[in-house]
């Protein structure tokens, strides 16, 4: 479909007659000329007549201008045409942020005009949009503002323009390495990482004090401290993630499998890890936190913010969540009560961030690469980076910002923040990417639902995995 | 409305219309309560402070400082431009669906046409097709004419979606007004579209107004497609509108906002429905039930 | 000679009265659904690099052994029969009181329309709110009851979940019935039932034998048109339970619209398509023969 039937056919006929763009531009001549007309016509009547008349005349006048600029305005969608015009797409609440970015860039580049196109706020919906969008052919978006998880599945249908030999390498070297990971499909580069995310643990530093322990390291210490402060009553909750059947799910568990020292599926090889036995160990942890009371038994439905909200309300002792809720919670009951590290793990295995975050693109079919890549290397750039942070507490994608100085002084817990997202773990960059989530999503709630055991639910969708990725 | 119903009962002599009376009181409370409470939850969510929403125990009758105006003062000026492309679309897609619709419910009605069954049962197949999975097809037809960002890719899929449901409910009613109404008119020297015109369309007002106001409905709320055909902020639609309306961070849905942009975006509807909803009782009926 | 010169006239109008209708549906539909039928003979995915390749029944071959097609065309069917039924019951219910006469009919009726004019997915947050296991409005409602459990996870549990759902959609589509019926209701003349009454008949009786026979065709109409959205149904499902706990709530334009949309397999979502596609013809054209048999029946009896 990278060509639509349709428009195949019409380039056949539009050789043989005129196709609408032609008409469209003789219609608007016609309709202005009318216009015109009776424009004239009305005024000419209006003046040397009775009253009456003229209301009538008016009345009809009004009543024939009316309909004919509704009608311009039904068939001559709005035409300007400035210097060289960028679009990008994002969730409207992100091109809310970027306004001030965008005039201090075309301020320095008055040769451009960066247009931000609003978009909702659920990033599948963006991903629709853009998807259909390419899906026709040339897309109106020169920037592509890009999910990680996005990029393999856009490289992989052609999307994309490689950018690897644009990318400097001191910028390359001062990037987050997961971050750049997470744009790079088989040999090309294909985003360039703006705002950076990843999961971690949040815990209740007077809770823990209470009871009288460290923070935990391994999943043990995790399930041990959550009993003992829960029996105290200290804390009516435990532990709490994302259960729900939705993406968060997939990018919690990747944590999970770290942590037990197994894996999802290896972009090289394409080998399934998910019914290995330390794969099965993660699900059955997970199935554990809710069995023993740990995590209530609603957190099977629960996305990041039922989390947040349950976490912020004061009685619960650990969450699973994004960095945003640092900002959140810093302004909430438990305020100064709660720190980050980095996801608990097996003794003797790595912990693991799931590695999140957002970046630009270039549209494959853009006619202006040059000037998008100009926006690219000014809203990525160090300076204009930080003070973004500085204003929305994103998380930086370049490893220099989290121990600047001004941004510390900001935000105290940056340094940590480096210390959790260097450790990341990036969801399988592979082009099936969204098939192989949506198998996992499922099996892995049956799985902690209890309608399957994890044993099964884990060998049926390695199963289906393999037959997807074409290695049954 | 436990008075007006006691009076009622009073007022009336024998047992019988008064257990009816009764019956259909609480069948009324039941109706109204059943519609109303989900809706006027979001109305009272949509006055409520953000702690107030995600209070526990939940706040029923929430005190002062419980209540806020900022849910809909945060939806600012903007909003009203959504509520008028969304009045505009609705409107015009409704008028071309009645338009189109009513003629070719007379004729599949009344005139006998080769082929008729034929054409009956196509439009009946083509109600069944899931419209979301139209989508694709149609965003290639809306590129390839040109229509992207523009009113009438919204209006002419909205009206042809409308069409069957239009053309079989107009149909049925055609179908149940008696003959001699049209043979009399024949020999009073009327045209079909004289006819048509004149004496069926005012005839079915009812059902006009029935189809004519879920079409509408269902435009003003479509959101699928108005996502997809139309980019430009100027001509969203208010779903699409809601879509957009953020909170603190990306991930938190916005539910005070959402409550207040649809209490907004429903307010049109309800005026508009409230003011034709007489029109479904006059109609042939008119003398017979009084409203 | 005259008669037949009528007849071809009004033939004549006819067609110019049925054909901009035929043309509009023509235009919006034929492409599409023709598409589908063609694109279900190739397979194009990431796999050929978006390019159609000729597959012969391929894809249709695949979708005899897709487990989760099945399992979501299950799904919906029981969505589907379950909230159909007490929507009509309801409707029914609501369409005989609008019918009455009483004061305030006016603001009763606006009110009944209410939640059909609430955009739907908007409302599936809302409701998905009224299910929340802690802030639910539901669970709250039933934890001032004794004996009733607490803190029920509504949307984590399959059958509960669909049940949610079930409610969600009644709630939302009665009124659409509702209506369709109240204007068949206004078009049957009170005589009749006065007759009727004459005669001795019960409230009851007369509903059985005046009012259901009169309202078939706009009964039939809600029922087909129920059963086409009900089938397609997509916003409600996405906001509500994405699909959720695992799969169990996965409907079959879910299923479609992901296969297309996000795993960009086009010649295999448009396969999925054609199936649903002919089901719900087959569908519904056993259901008009089994309709139209019983109705010979029923005549055949008196």
């Amino acid at each position: 479909m990278s060509q639509s039937y349709l428009s195949r056919l019409g380039r056949a006929c539009a050789r043989i007659t005129l196709w609408p763009s032609g008409l469209k531009i003789s219609g608007l001549k016609i309709l202005e000329a009318v216009r015109g007309k009776i424009a004239a016509v009305f005024t000419v009547l209006g003046r040397g007549h009775s009253r009456g008349v003229k209301v009538r005349w008016f009345k009809f006048g009004a009543w024939i201008v009316g309909t004919l600029v509704l009608l311009q305005w039904l068939v001559v969608p709005g035409f300007s045409q400035s210097p060289v015009k960028i679009q990008v797409m994002m969730q409207a609440l992100e091109a809310n942020q970027w306004q001030e970015m965008e005039a201090a860039f075309e301020e320095a580049n008055p040769d451009i005009d960066l247009e931000l196109v609003e978009a909702p706020n659920a990033t599948n919906l963006v991903e629709d949009l853009y998807t259909s969008a390419f899906l026709l052919g040339d897309s109106p978006y020169d920037l592509v503002y890009l999910d990680i998880v996005w990029v393999p599945k856009f490289a992989a249908a052609g999307w994309l323009m490689d950018l690897s030999d644009r990318l400097s390498p001191e910028d390359e070297a001062d990037f987050l390495d997961g971050d750049l990971a997470g744009g790079r499909y088989q040999e090309g580069l294909y985003r360039i990482p703006f705002r950076s995310d990843g999961g971690m643990l949040y815990y209740r530093t007077d809770l823990l004090a209470q009871a009288g322990y460290d923070p935990p390291r391994t999943f043990d210490d995790l399930i041990q401290i959550s009993q003992s402060v829960q029996e105290q009553g200290l804390a009516q909750w435990g532990y709490l993630w994302q259960g729900q059947q939705y993406e968060g799910l997939a990018a919690m568990f990747v944590e999970i499998l770290r942590g037990h020292g197994a894996f999802w599926v290896d972009p090289d090889s394409l080998e399934v890890g998910l019914d290995q036995p330390n794969a099965i160990a993660a699900v059955e942890f997970l199935r554990s936190t809710i069995e023993k009371g740990i995590s209530p038994p609603g957190v099977t439905t629960y996305a990041e913010e039922e989390t947040r909200r349950l976490f912020q309300n004061g009685n619960t002792l650990f969450l699973r969540n994004w960095p945003y809720v640092a900002g959140l919670a810093a302004d909430s009951p438990i305020a100064d009560q709660f720190a980050i590290q980095p996801m608990v793990h097996l003794p003797g295995e790595e912990s693991g961030a799931c590695q999140g975050g957002w970046g630009l693109g270039i549209s494959a079919t853009t006619p202006h690469p040059d000037e998008a890549w100009r926006v690219i290397e000014f809203i990525t750039s160090r300076e204009v980076q930080k003070q973004f942070i500085l204003d929305t507490r994103y998380v930086p994608s370049r490893r220099s910002l989290f121990n600047d100085p001004d941004i510390v002084a900001a935000y105290d817990y940056y340094p940590q923040l480096l210390e959790v997202v260097e450790n990341s773990v990036l969801r399988p960059p592979i082009a099936q990417y969204a098939q192989a989530s949506d198998i996992l999503q499922r099996y892995l709630s049956a799985a902690i639902t209890g309608r399957m055991t994890p044993e099964a639910a884990m060998q049926a969708a390695a199963r289906e995995t393999r037959n997807v990725l074409g290695r049954a | 409305m436990a008075i007006a119903q006691e009076t009622k009962a009073h007022t009336h002599p024998k047992m019988k219309i008064s257990s009816r009376s009764i019956v259909l009181w609480v069948g009324v409370v039941f109706m109204v309560v059943f519609c109303l409470a989900p809706a006027l939850w979001q109305v009272l969510t949509s006055f409520k402070t953000n702690a107030a929403i995600s209070a526990l125990p939940t706040i029923y009758f929430p005190s002062f400082s419980d209540l806020t105006w900022d849910h809909y003062t945060s939806l600012g000026a903007g909003f009203w431009r959504y509520v008028f492309n969304s009045a505009l679309v609705s409107l015009l897609s409704t008028l071309l669906c009645l338009g189109l619709g009513a003629p070719a419910a007379y004729t599949l009605a009344r005139i006998k046409l080769p082929g008729e069954s034929l054409i009956l049962g196509g439009i009946l197949i083509v109600s069944l097709f899931p419209y979301v999975l139209l989508f694709l097809g149609l965003l290639e037809i809306v590129k390839f004419v040109g229509l992207g960002n523009n009113y009438l890719a919204l209006i002419v899929p909205y009206s042809a979606i409308n069409l069957p449901l239009t053309i079989l409910v107009l149909r049925s009613f055609f179908q149940q007004l008696p003959r001699d109404l049209e043979d009399s008119a024949k020999m009073d020297g009327y045209s079909t579209v004289q006819m048509l015109l004149k004496i069926m369309i005012p005839l079915t007002i009812p059902a006009l107004v029935t189809t004519g106001i879920l079409a509408f409905i269902f435009a003003w709320n479509e959101f699928i497609f108005a996502l997809t055909f139309v980019t430009r902020d100027a001509m969203k639609t208010i779903p699409v509108a809601v879509a957009q309306i953020g909170g603190s961070s990306v991930y938190e849905i916005p539910y005070g906002p959402i409550a207040a942009a649809t209490v907004v975006g429903t307010l049109p509807l309800l005026v508009l429905v409230l003011f034709f909803q007489r029109r479904i009782v006059q109609g042939i009926t008119a003398g017979a039930v009084k409203g | 000679m005259t008669q037949d010169l009528i007849r071809q006239r009004e033939q004549r109008i006819g067609w110019l009265l049925l054909t901009p209708a035929l043309i509009l549906l023509l235009f919006v539909f034929a492409y599409p659904i023709g598409r589908a039928f063609f694109l279900s003979l190739f397979t194009e995915n990431l796999g050929t690099q978006l390019q159609p390749i000729f597959s012969g029944l391929s894809n249709y071959h695949r979708l005899i052994e897709d487990g989760r097609f099945w399992e979501s065309l299950w799904n919906t069917s029981v969505f589907t029969g379950v909230s159909i039924f007490c929507e009509l019951v309801l409707g029914m219910v609501f369409a005989l009181i609008l019918n009455q006469s009483f004061r305030g009919r006016g603001l009763v009726r606006t009110s009944a329309l209410l939640p059909w004019a609430l955009p739907t997915a908007v409302m599936g947050l809302a409701w998905a709110w009224i299910f929340n296991d802690q802030y639910g409005v539901v669970n709250d409602i039933l934890s001032r009851f004794p004996f009733w459990e607490t803190n029920i996870t509504w949307l984590g549990d399959p059958t509960r979940a669909m049940l949610a759902l079930i409610v969600a959609d009644v709630w939302k589509t009665t009124p659409f019935i509702a209506i369709l019926l109240l204007a068949g209701l206004q078009s049957i003349p009170e005589d009749l039932y006065e007759a009727h009454a004459i005669d001795g008949a019960t409230p009851w009786q007369s509903f059985c034998q005046v009012t259901l026979p009169l309202l078939t065709p706009q009964i039939v109409i809600a029922l087909l048109f129920r059963f086409a959205q009900s089938f397609g149904i997509f916003d409600l499902v996405q906001v509500m339970t994405g699909g959720g706990p695992a799969g169990a709530t996965e409907t079959v334009s879910i299923y479609i619209y992901a296969t297309v949309r996000r795993y960009l397999d086009f010649g295999y979502g448009a396969a999925l398509v054609v199936v649903t596609f002919v089901l719900l013809i087959l569908a519904v054209v056993l259901a008009g023969f089994l309709l139209s048999k019983a109705r010979i029946n029923v005549s055949g009896g008196r």
